[in-house]
C-alpha cells in the first residue's frame, strides 16, 4: 500500500545477495518442545499422481496454494541450462483458454499476489489469495497444468526477458560472477555445477521443441504437490482439489534417476578472478550432505555459531576485533543432493583475499580442535527457535516450507519434527562434522581481486568510469 | 481480463474420510474422475464474495513523558517485536554532513553507558533474538524481536540503546569504516546509484537531496559531538513512538513500557520544519553515468509527487497502480510482456514527511537503453493524456482493496501501518474506511490528479550504463549530461568531483 523507492541501504551486501540467490534452498521448520503451533495435515492423494497438502489456519481470510513441481536445475542436461527456471517464466504466458499474463490477472484482481521460483531441486508457483478464491486458482493451476500453449513470438519475447533477468542478477552486478564461478569448479559431475539461472549461450539455443519436450515430461500431475494453507475447510478442499486437478491426466513415469553422483574431490582448488569491484573479497565452498540428513543439522548448527549475530565467531574476529572485512558469514546451501558449505568475506580496502581466508580457517580450525561452549551451542539453538517461527508468520512462508519438506525431504511431517532434530544436537556433533567436512581436499576457493587503486590514480590517465 | 466468470464445471466423486482417519493413516484416498473432455475456451468457476477483512484495532497509550506506546497482541507464535521510531531521519542531516542520522542509528547497537558493544551482542544473540536499526528519511528506528520469553531482556535493551548510546571514538570509527566500505562496493551497483541520483535531482534543493547513508566525503567530516548533538536534539520521547507486537499481554506491555521507558526525560522540543518544494525545472533533464562495463542500463523518469499527509494520496496510488503498480503496469506490459525488453518495469510514489515523487523504474540490455526510456516516457504521456478506462479503474481498485488482508497479515505488518498512520497525523480508522474511499474514486478522479502531477516534459531522467552505446541519441530525451561514473559526486551541485580527484 505504501512505496517508497527501495534504495539499497547495505549495498555491501551484494555479494551476500548473490550467494543467497543461488542459496535458495528454503528454512525447514518443525515444532518441537517450544509451543510452535502444530501443523496438522492433511494429505490427499489422487489417481493422477497428484499429492495435496491442506493445512487448516483461520487467523485471516486469506489462503495460499502452492504447486511444487520435482524439477529443477539439477534436471538439466549440458547445453541445456537454464532451462527449469525458462519454463517457469512460461507457465504465466498463456493456455488454450487464456492469453499471456491472463492467469496473474485473476489472482491481481482479487487483491492477491502470485509468484513462482525455481530452485536447483523444485519450481514452486505460488498465490496468496482471499480465501473465497480457491476454486478459481486451482482451475488456473489445472489449466496450466495441462494446456499450456506457448507461441514463438511470446516464446521468444520470454526468452529475452530471463537474459535481462541474468544481466540483472549476475552479469551487472558487482561480485556477480563469484558464486557461479564457485559451483563451476567445486563440481565436475553433478548438475550442481550449473547455476539456476543457466548459460547466456544455452538460452539463446533453446528451442519451442525443447520446451514442448521439458512439459511433457515433469509438468505432470506425478511430478506435483499442491499446498493449501490457510481458512479452509480441509474437506472442501480436498474436493475443489479432486475437481479440479483430479481432471488433469497422469503423465508418462518420470524419467529413471540418472543424475549423475559428485565424485570425491581428491584435492584444494583455487580460482582467481579479477573483477571491476571496489574492494577484495573470496568465498570458499565445503562439500557437504545433503539436507535431511544426519549432517546436516549439526552443519547448520556450526553456521550459526560462526557466523549469526554480531557475537558470533567470524563476525567477533573479521569484522568487529581485526576489521579487516566489511562482511562476513558462513552458511550451507542445503539441497536435496549434497550441496557446499560456504564461508566468504569482502574486505576492507588494503586487505588481501589470503588474509580474510586464514581468518576463517583458523575459525574452522577451532571448531575442530575445541567443543563450541555450551552457551554458544544454546545460543545457536535459540536462534533456530527463533527462525522456525519467523518462517512460520505468513502463509506463504509456512506453505513453503511444508512443499519443501514434502517434495524435497520427502516428508511432509518433518515441519512438526524436524526442530526436535536441531535440538537433538550436541557439542561433540558440531566437532565431528567439521573435523569431517571442513578439510582442504574438500575444498573449492575463489578469491576476488579489485580493480587496482594504482592504475586509477596513476597521474595523467584517467580510465573512464572506473573499468581496467 | 474483464471477462465475465464462467460456470464452475462438474462434480468429482469423493470419498471423504474424517480428520480423526487421516490422522490415523497419514493419507487420505481419493478416489477421481476425469471430466469429460472441454469443448472450446473454458473459464475459471465463479466463486462467492470474499469474506469482510477485520482490521486489528490497535491499544494506544502515552506516558506521561509522552512516549507513544503502540500494542498488537498476537499469539500465534513465540515472538515478540519492539520497534521504536523517532520521527526524525535524514531529512535532517545537518548540511554537509549527509549520513549523520544513518550513523547515530547504527551506533545504537555498539554500546550505551551501561553496556559495551560485544555485551549488546552477546545478549541479543542469546535471546535468539533479531536487531534491526536504520535511518529513513523521514525517521530512524531500533527494532528488537525475540523469543517471548525474553520480554524483559528486550524492553530493557531498547530503552537502554535508544535514550544512552555512548557514541564511542573507537566505535564510531569502525562503524564509519564499515560505511565507507559498503558505499565503495554500492557505487559499483548501477541500482544503488541510479536510485540515490534520482532523489538527488528530483529533490534538488531541499533536505532531501542528498545519500541518505552520506557519501565517501560527507563520512569522513561526521565528529561524536555531531552524532550526540543528533541524538540529544531528536531522540527524545515526545518525538518518539514504541511499538509492541506479538506474544504478549497488552497490559503487560503497557506496564513494561511504563517500568522501562518512564524515566526518559524530554529537552527542549525538536524543530521539524517541512521543506518546501523546489521549483518546477524549465525542462526535461537526462542525466546519464557513464559505466563502461554495464551489460544493462538502469533507467528512472519521474518528477514531484505529493506527501504522505495529501489529500490526493488515494487517487494517485490508483493512478500509480495503472502507471506501474502490481496491478495494472502499462510500464510492464509495454516494457517487458510486449518487448521482452526487461525483466522488471514498476513505478512507485515516494511519499515523504514533507514531499514526494513519482518515479517509474526499469532497466534493459544496453542497445534498448533509449528505445525502453522512450516507451517509458510514452507510458507517462498517455496516463496523462488519455482518459482511464474503466476496466483498469476496477482492476486497481479490487487489487488495492482485496489486498488489504495481505497487508495486515503479520503482527509486524499492523504495527507499521499504524505507525505510518501516527506518524503523518493521519486519522486511526483510516483502514477501515480506505476500502470505501478507495471503491467511491471515479475515472475522472484518477485522471485528474495524474494529470496533476505527471510531468513528462520536465521529467528527470536518470540513465546509469555504458553511455558510448546510446550517447548518439541522448539529446532526445532533453537536456542531457553525461558523467563517467568515477566522476561523479552525488553532493556536488554539478554532481562531479573536482578535477583531479577522480577515481576514489
Amino acid at each position: 500500500m505504501t512505496s517508497s523507492l527501495s534504495f539499497r541501504k547495505h549495498a555491501v551486501t551484494l555479494l551476500a545477495a548473490a550467494a543467497w540467490l543461488l542459496l535458495l534452498a528454503l528454512e525447514p521448520a518443525a515444532a518441537g518442545p517450544i509451543k510452535l503451533p502444530f501443523t496438522d495435515l492433511h494429505q490427499v492423494d489422487l489417481a493422477n499422481g497428484l499429492r495435496a497438502l491442506i493445512v487448516e489456519s483461520h487467523d485471516a481470510p486469506l489462503i495460499d496454494v502452492q504447486v511444487w513441481y520435482h524439477v529443477g536445475s539439477k534436471n538439466e542436461v549440458p547445453g541445456k541450462t537454464g532451462f527449469a527456471h525458462l519454463f517457469e517464466h512460461l507457465m504465466f504466458d498463456g493456455t488454450k483458454n487464456l492469453g499471456p499474463n491472463e492467469f496473474s490477472d485473476y489472482v491481481i484482481r482479487s487483491g492477491g499476489t502470485d509468484n513462482a521460483y525455481t530452485t536447483e531441486d523444485a519450481t514452486v508457483f505460488w498465490e496468496t489469495v482471499p480465501s473465497n478464491m480457491l476454486p478459481v486458482v486451482l482451475w488456473l493451476e489445472a489449466d496450466r497444468m495441462r494446456n499450456l500453449e506457448i507461441t514463438d513470438k511470446v516464446f521468444n519475447n520470454e526468452r529475452e526477458v530471463v537474459e535481462e533477468e541474468r544481466r540483472l542478477r549476475f552479469d551487472n552486478l558487482p561480485y556477480g560472477s563469484v558464486v557461479e564461478t564457485l559451483y563451476a569448479h567445486a563440481y565436475t559431475a553433478h548438475p550442481y555445477q550449473h547455476t539456476t539461472i543457466g548459460s547466456m549461450q544455452d538460452l539463446e539455443r533453446a528451442s519451442i521443441k525443447d520446451i514442448q519436450d521439458f512439459y511433457d515430461t515433469y509438468y505432470v500431475p506425478n511430478n506435483a504437490t499442491v499446498v493449501i494453507v490457510g481458512d479452509v475447510d480441509w474437506h472442501e478442499a480436498a474436493v475443489a482439489v479432486e475437481e479440479y486437478l483430479g481432471r488433469v491426466a497422469a503423465g508418462k513415469a518420470l524419467p529413471a534417476h540418472a543424475i549423475a553422483p559428485e565424485p570425491p574431490q581428491a584435492a584444494k582448488r583455487v580460482v582467481k578472478l579479477d573483477l571491476n569491484v571496489a574492494l577484495p573479497a573470496f568465498v570458499e565452498g565445503y562439500h557437504m550432505p545433503a539436507d535431511g540428513t544426519p549432517d546436516a543439522y549439526p552443519l547448520r548448527l556450526a553456521a550459526k555459531i560462526l557466523s549469526e549475530g554480531e557475537s558470533s565467531r567470524i563476525y567477533t574476529r573479521l569484522v568487529y576485533d581485526q576489521q579487516i572485512a566489511v562482511e562476513a558469514q558462513s552458511t550451507g546451501n542445503f539441497t536435496e543432493d549434497p550441496n557446499l558449505f560456504f564461508a566468504f568475506a569482502v574486505l576492507n580496502s588494503g586487505h588481501t583475499p589470503a588474509e580474510g581466508e586464514a581468518q576463517v580457517e583458523a575459525e574452522l580450525a577451532r571448531l575442530q580442535t575445541e567443543l563450541v561452549s555450551t552457551a554458544e551451542l544454546e545460543k545457536g539453538k535459540n536462534q533456530i527457535r527463533r527462525d522456525f517461527s519467523l518462517s512460520r508468520q505468513t502463509l506463504q512462508t509456512r506453505a513453503e516450507e511444508l512443499g519443501y519438506a514434502a517434495v524435497v525431504l520427502k516428508d511432509a511431517e518433518l515441519v512438526n519434527t524436524e526442530l526436535a532434530r536441531f535440538l537433538a544436537v550436541t557439542r561433540e556433533d558440531i566437532q565431528r562434522v567439521a573435523k569431517k567436512y571442513f578439510v582442504p581436499e574438500n575444498l573449492t576457493l575463489v578469491e576476488v581481486n579489485p580493480r587496482s587503486a594504482a592504475a586509477e590514480e596513476k597521474p595523467g590517465h584517467r580510465p573512464a568510469g572506473g573499468a581496467q | 481480463m474483464n471477462r465475465a466468470p464462467g460456470r464452475g464445471k462438474g462434480t468429482g466423486a469423493l470419498r471423504r474420510c474424517s480428520a480423526i482417519w487421516s490422522r490415523l493413516c497419514g493419507a487420505v484416498l481419493i478416489l477421481f474422475l476425469l471430466a469429460p473432455p472441454l469443448g472450446g475456451r473454458d473459464y475459471p468457476p465463479s466463486v462467492p464474495p470474499p469474506k469482510a477483512t477485520v482490521i486489528p484495532a490497535p491499544a494506544i497509550q502515552v506516558l506521561p513523558n509522552g512516549l507513544q506506546v503502540v500494542v498488537v497482541e498476537r499469539h500465534s507464535l513465540p515472538l515478540m517485536t519492539l520497534r521504536l521510531v523517532v520521527k526524525a531521519g535524514a531529512e535532517f542531516d545537518p548540511a554537509a554532513l549527509a549520513g549523520t542520522a544513518a550513523l547515530a542509528s547504527s551506533l545504537l547497537t555498539e554500546g550505551t553507558t551501561r553496556r559495551t558493544s560485544r555485551q549488546i551482542a552477546e545478549a541479543i544473540d542469546a535471546a535468539g533474538g533479531l536487531v534491526d536499526n536504520g535511518a529513513g528519511w523521514d525517521s530512524s528506528f531500533l527494532s528488537l524481536s525475540v523469543l517471548s520469553d525474553q520480554a524483559d531482556l528486550a524492553f530493557d535493551l531498547v530503552s537502554d540503546m535508544a535514550e544512552s548510546p555512548a557514541f564511542q571514538a573507537a566505535e564510531i570509527e569502525r562503524q564509519r569504516k564499515q560505511t565507507l566500505s559498503g558505499l565503495q562496493v554500492a557505487h559499483d551497483d548501477p541500482a544503488y546509484v541510479a536510485d540515490t541520483l534520482f532523489q538527488d535531482l528530483v529533490f534538488a534543493g531541499t533536505p532531501y537531496s542528498h545519500p541518505e547513508d552520506g557519501t565517501l566525503e560527507s563520512l569522513p567530516r561526521i565528529t561524536a559531538e555531531d552524532l550526540r548533538r543528533f541524538h540529544t536534539r531528536y531522540y527524545q520521547p515526545a518525538n518518539c513512538i514504541l511499538a509492541v507486537v506479538g506474544d504478549i499481554s497488552t497490559p503487560e506491555a503497557f506496564a513494561r513500557a511504563a517500568q522501562f521507558f518512564s524515566a526518559w526525560k524530554n529537552l527542549a522540543p525538536p524543530v521539524l520544519p517541512l521543506a518546501a518544494a523546489p521549483p518546477r525545472r524549465e525542462e526535461r533533464q537526462a542525466v546519464a553515468i557513464d559505466k563502461p562495463d554495464a551489460v544493462q542500463t538502469e533507467i528512472r523518469i519521474g518528477s514531484l509527487g505529493v506527501p504522505r499527509s495529501s489529500p490526493d494520496y488515494l487517487a494517485l496510488s490508483v493512478a500509480n497502480e495503472i502507471l506501474g503498480g502490481p496491478s495494472e503496469n502499462r510500464l510492464f506490459k509495454a516494457l517487458r510482456s510486449r518487448q521482452g525488453l526487461t525483466y522488471g518495469a514498476s513505478s512507485d510514489l515516494v511519499c515523504r514527511r514533507a514531499l514526494g515523487a513519482w518515479v517509474a523504474k526499469t532497466f534493459t540490455r544496453t542497445p534498448e537503453t533509449l528505445k525502453s526510456a522512450h516507451l517509458a516516457l510514452e507510458q507517462i504521456k498517455s496516463l496523462r493524456e488519455h482518459e482511464i478506462s474503466r476496466s483498469e479503474l476496477e482492476t486497481a481498485q479490487s487489487y488495492l482493496v482485496g489486498h488489504l488482508a495481505l497487508d495486515f497479515e503479520t503482527s509486524e505488518n499492523v504495527a507499521s501501518q499504524i505507525l505510518e498512520l501516527i506518524q503523518n497525523n493521519l486519522p486511526l480508522d483510516y483502514w477501515n474506511r480506505y476500502p470505501a474511499e478507495i471503491m467511491a474514486l471515479t475515472t475522472g478522479d484518477v485522471w485528474n490528479a495524474a494529470q496533476r502531477y505527471l510531468d513528462p516534459d520536465h521529467d528527470i531522467i536518470v540513465l546509469v550504463g555504458n553511455v558510448a552505446d546510446f550517447k548518439k541519441d541522448l539529446k532526445k530525451l532533453g537536456h542531457a549530461q553525461v558523467i563517467p561514473l568515477n566522476e561523479m559526486d552525488f553532493a556536488s551541485p554539478d554532481l562531479r568531483r573536482p578535477p583531479g580527484e577522480a577515481g576514489k
